[in-house]
């Protein structure tokens, strides 16, 4: 058989190594219809064409995602510790949406952000019961979910004694699984005189 | 000429000016009327004539046109709303009292805008529904439909945007769950399963789609760039799309005499565009646009409820994993609408509202589609069913997002009533997997095997007690665990004595109180009640498997085994999202399913 067919595209200048079996040519016309020097550069064009288009389109996706963010800063002082009585207190709720937690051994600090959907919960002293307005999930005073959908315990931040004796809260550092939150720096130890 | 002099009319239409703005006479004879169509770029959209009975108003109630018309009122009222409204944290709450009480017109414009919103959301909705019960998605327009879903959710997502810019206790709440949902995405939520290993709050999907890690400046400027020109931009360009293509799909109803649009059709939409604007002028005037306090990131409102359109997601949210509830299912629903006309193989019902006919079903009388009882009934049980969950939003929720009958008075410090639990996962997996396994099929080939193995009665037999063992095993392991361990989630604490005593600390849902009581009152003879009313649920539902046996093996040999999967597949999880609601409220069972480690909980 000759490798030159009726079939082969003329396009094509690239010859063939001389004596081949039939189906060798074969093989050989087909890689030469797929990867011919005109069908190599108008493939590699369109390649070209979708790549930078795709690259382009994903780098200002990136563009989106700032590099620099104009935010509150999430640690605060919340004044000395012996100022506050035991349980929970909501003094810091509306300004900066935590719970300090007061027990006979010492102080943690809960997130007010629901684990569901981010809503701030509000604390039901009679029932003792954290509760979410939007979908309704309940917190026990541990943070642990009680009822409704949320999927983990409410976060507690991380809370030390700063250098002038108020207490510190920094609420970029967070911790909710049982065994760690109640350690480190999320449990500050505080002897009750 | 009768008239010695022309009128002031009359020379003005003669001059130059006059002729090159106008180029056709208006009297109304033949060709002024096709003219006007395709003379004008306006118009030019129009067919020049049309089948007579397109244009009644029963067929479409104008809906397409409606929605096309409050985008258009939305777009007015949205620029000059512009002129006085600037997105930055500090200011934006302070203009939108502005706009209230000292801008002349200020809350009518607002008023109008937010009204029409709603109205816009309710025009596409019923839009969707007329399309589909007239069969107007069918071969050639199954792309304008996808194209219509896509404007259906563009149109959402704009509601969603213009949400938050007012800046009030409102918007800013709505949206925080809103983009919370973003959070819980698989792979590229932070809060999601499959978390990949790059991604923090600081560049997963949410921080996309707020611009931050906090709802401030940046989402607001985001939300509103969104609102006033990206999505407009986008939602313009399958707008032209979606019109484009109803000229040329052609139009679903071709009967009747052929009339000339100029003036039968265009006086229809030119009434219909002015009965709405009247509607929302009066609507406007009776009823302020809700404004809350300002938004503080740090207090949320009790309770706090989406706009109404959300309020069906958010319900839903209620019910399951946010990742399920909130990305999961809307996906599927959205897609769902999408493959409609790509999964309905049948080719009735085009071009007219269904012919409804009473029927006897057994005992009933069961109003019926005629023509594709089948897709009339699954399509319209999705759409109640989401109308029933706004419903139970709007109206049965109260204070800590509880229920509350709208009957009942709001209390802010009620104790919490429904205590729930999760099923123990093996017997909740019993429970899921049952229960999808009520939608399979006994193929031909199946029951061609059976009776050359068993005699004629087999595949019956077998296909009876497929279903009667299915429904059985979904009562028996929805009970039995609510029986025998009170406590799934503190499996310690669930060593009680007897029976009796674990029901009475198992959660205090309706079912398992009244199962308490049997048994405080009557004994041995309560649990013998309970055990019958278990076998009579479980015989119940795998009666009703069997008696559309027929129809799945039918649908299935129509559809084959991918469009029938699909098929299936959404309508067992739209009927199961009302089975998990009913499981919820009824039982007091919270999950099904419930892996933490993975965020599965179902």
């Amino acid at each position: 058989m000759e490798p030159q067919s009726a079939t082969h595209p003329p396009a094509s200048s690239v010859q063939p190594p001389a004596p081949l079996g039939g189906r060798q040519a074969d093989l050989w016309r087909k890689l030469e219809e797929r990867f011919g020097r005109r069908d190599f550069l108008l493939k590699s064009g369109w390649a070209f064409f979708w790549v930078f288009l795709g690259g382009w389109l994903l780098s200002n996706l990136r563009y989106l995602f700032p590099n620099v963010l104009y935010e509150p800063t999430l640690a605060f002082k919340a004044g000395k510790p012996e100022d506050y009585p035991f349980g929970i207190s909501e003094k810091w709720k509306k300004t900066q949406r935590t719970w300090v937690v007061r027990t006979q051994d010492g102080f943690y600090c809960f997130w007010a952000r629901c684990t569901h959907l981010g809503c701030t919960p509000n604390w039901f002293d009679a029932e003792g019961r954290f509760k979410c307005p939007c979908h309704g999930s309940n917190f026990n005073q541990n943070g642990d979910v009680i009822a409704g959908p949320a999927p983990n315990p409410l976060w507690r931040c991380a809370i030390t004694l700063a250098d002038d004796g108020q207490l510190f809260i920094d609420k970029a550092r967070l911790e909710n699984r049982p065994g760690l939150r109640e350690q480190g720096e999320f449990f500050l130890p505080f002897e009750s005189a | 000429m009768a008239d010695a002099t022309p009128s002031l009319k009359q020379t003005l239409k003669k001059t130059k000016i006059w002729k090159s703005i106008f180029r056709h006479d208006f009297a109304d004879t033949p060709r002024t009327r096709l003219v006007r169509i395709f003379g004008n770029v306006f118009l030019h959209l129009h067919p020049v004539r049309i089948a007579k009975d397109a244009i009644r108003i029963p067929y479409t109630w104008g809906l397409g046109g409606l929605s096309f018309y409050l985008f258009l009122v939305l777009t007015v009222t949205g620029i000059l709303l512009m002129f006085y409204y600037r997105p930055a944290s500090v200011l934006a709450y302070q203009d939108m009292k502005d706009l209230s009480f000292v801008v002349t017109l200020g809350q009518l414009l607002r008023n109008m805008h937010r009204w029409a919103a709603h109205l816009m959301v309710i025009v596409v909705i019923l839009h969707m529904v007329r399309v589909f019960l007239t069969g107007a998605y069918k071969p050639p327009r199954e792309y304008n439909w996808v194209v219509g879903i896509l404007l259906l959710v563009m149109t959402l997502f704009l509601s969603y945007t213009g949400y938050l810019l007012p800046w009030d206790q409102l918007a800013l709440w709505a949206v925080t769950v809103g983009a919370q949902m973003a959070a819980a995405s698989p792979l590229l939520g932070n809060e999601g399963p499959f978390r990949l290993p790059f991604i923090t709050a600081a560049n997963d999907a949410r921080f996309g789609l707020i611009g931050g890690t906090v709802i401030n400046d940046a989402t607001l400027i985001r939300f509103y760039v969104l609102h006033c020109i990206a999505v407009p931009f986008l939602f313009t360009i399958f707008l032209c799309v979606h019109l484009w293509r109803v000229r040329k799909d052609s139009f679903s109803k071709q009967t009747g005499e052929k009339v000339d649009v100029w003036p039968h059709l265009v006086s229809r939409e030119f009434l219909a565009a002015l009965l709405v604007t009247v509607i929302l002028f009066v609507w406007s005037l009776v009823m302020n646009a809700p404004l809350e306090a300002e938004a503080n990131l740090n207090v949320t409102p009790n309770p706090s409820k989406a706009p109404w359109y959300f309020l069906g997601l958010q319900e839903l949210l209620v019910y399951f994993d946010p990742w399920i509830a909130g990305v999961v299912l809307p996906t599927l629903i959205v897609i769902g609408l999408m493959a409609i006309p790509y999964v309905d193989v049948n080719p009735k019902g085009v071009g007219a509202w269904p012919k409804m006919r009473w029927k006897r079903a057994g005992p009933l009388p069961v109003w019926y589609p005629e023509e594709r009882p089948f897709a009339v009934s699954v399509f319209m049980l999705g759409t109640i069913l989401w109308f029933a969950l706004i419903t139970i939003g709007t109206y049965c929720r109260g204070p800590n997002w509880e229920w509350y009958w709208p009957w009942e008075p709001w209390s802010y410090r009620r104790l919490t009533k429904l205590t729930l639990k999760n099923l123990p996962n093996l017997w909740g997996g019993l429970v899921l997997g049952s229960y999808f396994l009520l939608g399979t099929p006994v193929p031909k080939q199946a029951k061609e095997w059976l009776t050359s193995k068993a005699g004629p009665k087999a595949p019956v037999l077998v296909s009876a007690a497929l279903h009667m063992g299915l429904g059985i095993v979904i009562a028996a392991a929805t009970f039995i665990p609510l029986l025998v361990s009170p406590d799934a989630d503190y499996p310690l604490r669930s060593r009680y004595t007897t029976l009796f005593e674990t029901l009475g600390r198992s959660t205090n849902s309706p079912v398992v109180s009244t199962m308490y009581q049997l048994v405080q009152q009557f004994g041995a003879a309560g649990y013998a009640l309970i055990a019958a009313g278990i076998g009579v649920i479980g015989l119940a539902l795998g009666g009703l498997g069997m008696a559309f046996g027929k129809f799945k093996d039918t649908l299935y040999e129509t559809l084959g085994p991918i469009k029938y999967a699909i098929v299936m597949g959404l309508l067992l999880m739209m009927v199961g999202v009302l089975g998990k609601i009913l499981l919820r409220l009824l039982f007091g069972i919270k999950y099904l399913i419930s892996l933490p480690a993975f965020n599965f909980n179902i």
